[in-house]
């Protein structure tokens, strides 16, 4: 086995999560999509450091297991928080903040 | 050999669960294929001789990260159970850019050099656990203080407002 | 022996001391008397002293003598203050000073009706005059002159402007000051460029013809103000403003000579410039034309007087401009001395009958025969009457014109000399003969305060002419009087103005025909056309000017400063579109941004 097939893999769980992150209306599934990709980095970490050598991968991989953990914790604090405000969670309809 | 057929399967479910999620109509159905694909993930980390990270993954990721998702799903429900729907006006732009990173990285990583041949073992469990009291200690406190932050900001986020004393109404 | 440079130093000092001390005691001032004793005791000093240099030392020339190191340069001097003493000089300080002293003495009785601290000042200014003059005279190089040049117009300013409480002679006297100093800005940008190209303020240098040429024009342009040359010569007739003894001494013998005696003086420059000369040879003839044909039009007898002078300026740089140093200084000496009795003679006239008008006078022969007799002669001898003196300068002016080949300027000097002629000849028969006017009944001589100057300058008239061969051993060049067929010429117009101006204004027989000729002119005279388009060049062009000006600031500068806050306005505006408020489209913004970096970084 090589390496770049795993890249490939990453790439493409990256780029789904991408599309989910650009076209989900509802604030859960853009917090869904965003941890599909902060998984596929976390695959791209882990097959450089299973092919580099050392463990410098794996353990940014832990970290960034740990950081996103935190963040998806924050992230639905923040949306419990839009829908006791707007008693819905539509992303392109909490737009506020705008000119 | 059978890290190919291994590799392959776990391909596969990855891609697939991944599409789910993001194209499902009903969010409880994404939340739990994310499930399957944390899990895939995890499944992938232990083809790529990384046992300690695939047991992390099924415990914090498939264990923690889904459960929360249900609780913020159920939470959060509309008063009418009309669907989220993704217009078809979204779609587009959106399937055009996911496709263009990918063309992007791929190019990416096809134009780099030296990228590492493998041969070399992972390390095992001691070798990381050693590597986080002594290497990365400071990073390991850190973190651990990002994670404290994380939970009490949390709740003071989504604290409602009349706890306690009765001070600041929503 | 005395020292030429004591006598000159004299000659110098003894004016300006009494000018201070005029000055800087009032009493003396106040009382009048005492004031007039200093000063005239200081021009009889000036001019003593300057006889006996000019008897002892005009043949030798002494050259110049440094007197003070003035603006130290680096390492060597930049300008001194000096005496310059050689022929030219020491024969103009003689006339300068005679003619200063006449008309001081005549002032004595002219002025007796002024009051005292009238006097004081009329004397301390008189004073200050010659003492400017003749620093411009002795000057050794063109700063120091530009020195004495100032202090001149000033004292002419001061001088014009005598009766201040009157807002004609205020004016005269500003404008005089004007008008002279647009042509001193010629002066001292000459001086600085002449300056920058040899590091010296000398006359005595040798440039290229260009810086030659541009430094000549610029000297002549104050030569055409200083000497009412067209079209600097408006403030001339206004001048006359002054009192009487005041336009004989500075506006016709010897401060407009000023502007002769610098082309004079800075010769070596003047005849490297070739173009400069044919430049002075055509505006000399120009003016003296011109001039002369206004002066026949004039009723008052001081603007007759007024316009000749400028006229015979004209003559004098013409001559100048066709290279004949001789003949515009020789003219220049023999004018001073009979347009100076001319004025003088016009003041003894004005004090008889009160007043300038020709109307006012008449049939003056009978009742002041001296003045009439000198003024005849004064007027001949401006005519180019043969013997008298301004026969021998104005026919060698003529015959130089014509030989350098100026024939059109020449052609104007020898009309002007018909016109000089006929104008002159219709002063001396309107003021002195026919029927006299009621003013003129009354008329009587001044005293011998008044009469002795007249005659001391009639003599000079007749005398000075045949000093032309001593003249000519000063510049070096070979002056014999022949009688040449421009002479015999200019002498029949001469004859032939006066005769016609006795038909016309004695005979009174031929009076219509001639004069309809010149009534356009009159009327051109009295419009003042040249001082309207003064007006309206200096006036209006500087408005325009600065409308121009105030234009490009307010458009253009604040224009762009408006602009600048106008473009950060809009461009605000539209720009603030970008915050959607959507953070889905904020994150094609960082992808795109991501993808374009990556792009570029593969590319490159």
């Amino acid at each position: 086995m090589s390496l770049p097939p795993y890249l490939v893999v990453a790439f493409a769980l990256f780029c789904i999560g991408l599309y989910g992150v650009l076209t989900r209306r509802n604030a859960i599934g853009l917090l869904l999509s965003v941890e599909l990709m902060a998984n596929a980095v976390n695959i791209n970490f882990v097959a450089f450091a299973r092919f580099h050598g050392g463990h410098a991968g794996q353990v940014f991989a832990l970290f960034a297991i740990a950081l996103t953990v935190a963040e998806v914790v924050v992230g639905l604090a923040l949306v419990m928080l839009l829908y006791r405000t707007r008693k819905d969670i539509l992303v392109d309809e909490a737009s506020d903040l705008k000119h | 050999m059978m890290e190919h057929l291994a590799f392959v399967v776990v391909a596969v479910a990855l891609i697939v669960s991944a599409l789910r999620v993001v194209t499902s109509k009903n969010l409880v159905h994404s939340v739990l294929w994310l499930g399957v694909t944390l899990a895939s993930t995890a499944v992938m980390y232990l083809v790529l001789e990384a046992p300690f990270l695939a047991g992390v993954q099924i415990l914090l990721y498939t264990g923690g990260v889904v459960t929360l998702m249900i609780f913020g799903v159920m939470l959060t429900r509309r008063v009418d159970p009309r669907t989220v729907v993704n217009e078809q006006s979204r779609r587009l732009p959106g399937a055009a850019t996911a496709i263009l990173t990918f063309l992007v990285l791929v190019a990416a990583a096809l134009a780099t050099d030296d990228l590492p041949a493998g041969g070399l073992h992972a390390p095992d469990t001691e070798t990381l656990g050693r590597s986080f009291l002594t290497e990365h200690v400071m990073a390991f406190e850190v973190l651990s203080l990002l994670l404290l932050a994380a939970m009490v900001g949390a709740i003071v986020l989504a604290r409602r407002r009349d706890y306690g004393t009765g001070k600041e109404k929503a | 022996m005395p020292e030429p440079a004591h006598l000159a130093l004299i000659a110098l000092l003894a004016p300006i001391a009494a000018a201070v001390i005029i000055g800087v005691v009032p009493p003396l001032r106040r009382a009048g008397k005492p004031a007039i004793a200093v000063s005239i005791a200081a021009v009889l000093a000036s001019l003593a002293a300057s006889v006996v240099l000019f008897v002892m030392y005009v043949d030798h020339p002494v050259g110049t003598v440094e007197l003070a190191a003035w603006l130290p340069g680096s390492g060597t001097v930049l300008a001194e203050v000096g005496l310059r003493l050689d022929g030219i000089s020491i024969s103009m300080l003689v006339v300068v000073t005679l003619v200063a002293a006449c008309v001081q003495i005549f002032s004595i009785g002219y002025m007796s009706d002024e009051t005292p601290p009238a006097l004081g000042r009329y004397f301390g200014f008189h004073s200050l005059f010659v003492f400017a003059m003749n620093l411009l005279v002795v000057a050794p190089n063109l700063l120091q002159l530009f020195v004495g040049w100032e202090l001149v117009g000033l004292s002419s300013y001061l001088l014009i402007g005598f009766y201040y409480r009157k807002p004609s002679a205020a004016r005269a006297a500003v404008k005089a000051f004007w008008v002279t100093k647009f042509g001193d800005m010629g002066l001292l940008i000459a001086l600085l460029v002449l300056y920058g190209q040899t590091g010296d303020f000398s006359w005595d240098v040798s440039l290229s013809i260009g810086w030659a040429t541009v430094i000549t024009l610029l000297l002549f342009l104050a030569v055409m103000g200083k000497s009412a040359q067209f079209p600097l010569h408006v403030w001339l007739p206004d001048a006359m403003e002054g009192p009487t003894p005041v336009s004989a001494l500075l506006h016709a013998a010897t401060m407009v000579a000023a502007g002769v005696y610098l082309v004079v003086r800075a010769d070596p420059l003047f005849s490297q410039a070739p173009f400069t000369q044919g430049v002075m040879a055509w505006v000399g003839g120009f003016t003296a034309l011109f001039a002369a044909v206004i002066a026949v039009v004039q009723t008052d007898i001081k603007r007759v007087l007024a316009y000749s002078t400028c006229s015979q300026l004209g003559y004098m740089v013409c001559a100048l401009g066709a290279g004949s140093l001789m003949g515009g200084f020789f003219h220049l000496t023999t004018h001073a001395f009979f347009k100076a009795l001319l004025f003088l003679a016009a003041g003894s006239v004005i004090h008889a009958v009160h007043s300038n008008e020709l109307s006012d006078m008449g049939g003056l022969w009978s009742r002041m025969k001296l003045t009439t007799t000198v003024f005849i002669v004064g007027a001949l001898a401006l005519a180019g009457f043969p013997l008298l003196s301004g026969f021998f300068s104005k026919d060698l002016i003529l015959e130089a014109v014509f030989e350098r080949g100026f024939v059109v300027p020449w052609a104007f000097l020898m009309i002007a000399a018909f016109l000089t002629a006929f104008y002159m000849g219709r002063v001396v028969f309107l003021t002195f003969f026919g029927k006299p006017s009621a003013a003129a009944e009354h008329a009587h001589e001044g005293g011998l305060s008044m009469k002795l100057p007249l005659v001391i300058l009639a003599i000079g008239s007749v005398v000075v002419g045949y000093g032309g061969v001593a003249l000519a051993r000063v510049y070096r060049t070979d002056y014999h009087f022949h009688v040449g067929a421009v002479g015999i010429g200019a002498t029949l117009l001469a004859f032939a103005g006066i005769g016609f101006a006795a038909l016309v204004y004695w005979k009174k027989s031929v009076t219509p025909s001639a004069l309809a000729l010149f009534s356009p002119v009159g009327k051109l005279a009295r419009s003042a056309l040249v001082d309207r388009l003064y007006v309206a060049l200096f006036q209006h062009g500087l408005l325009l000017f600065s409308g121009a000006v105030g234009f490009i600031d307010r458009y253009l500068v604040d224009g762009v400063m408006n602009l600048i806050g106008w473009l950060a306005i809009h461009a605000g505006r539209r720009l603030r579109v970008i915050q959607t408020g959507n953070v889905q489209h904020y994150v094609y913004a960082v992808v795109a941004a991501t993808l374009f970096l990556v792009i570029w970084g593969l590319w490159s």
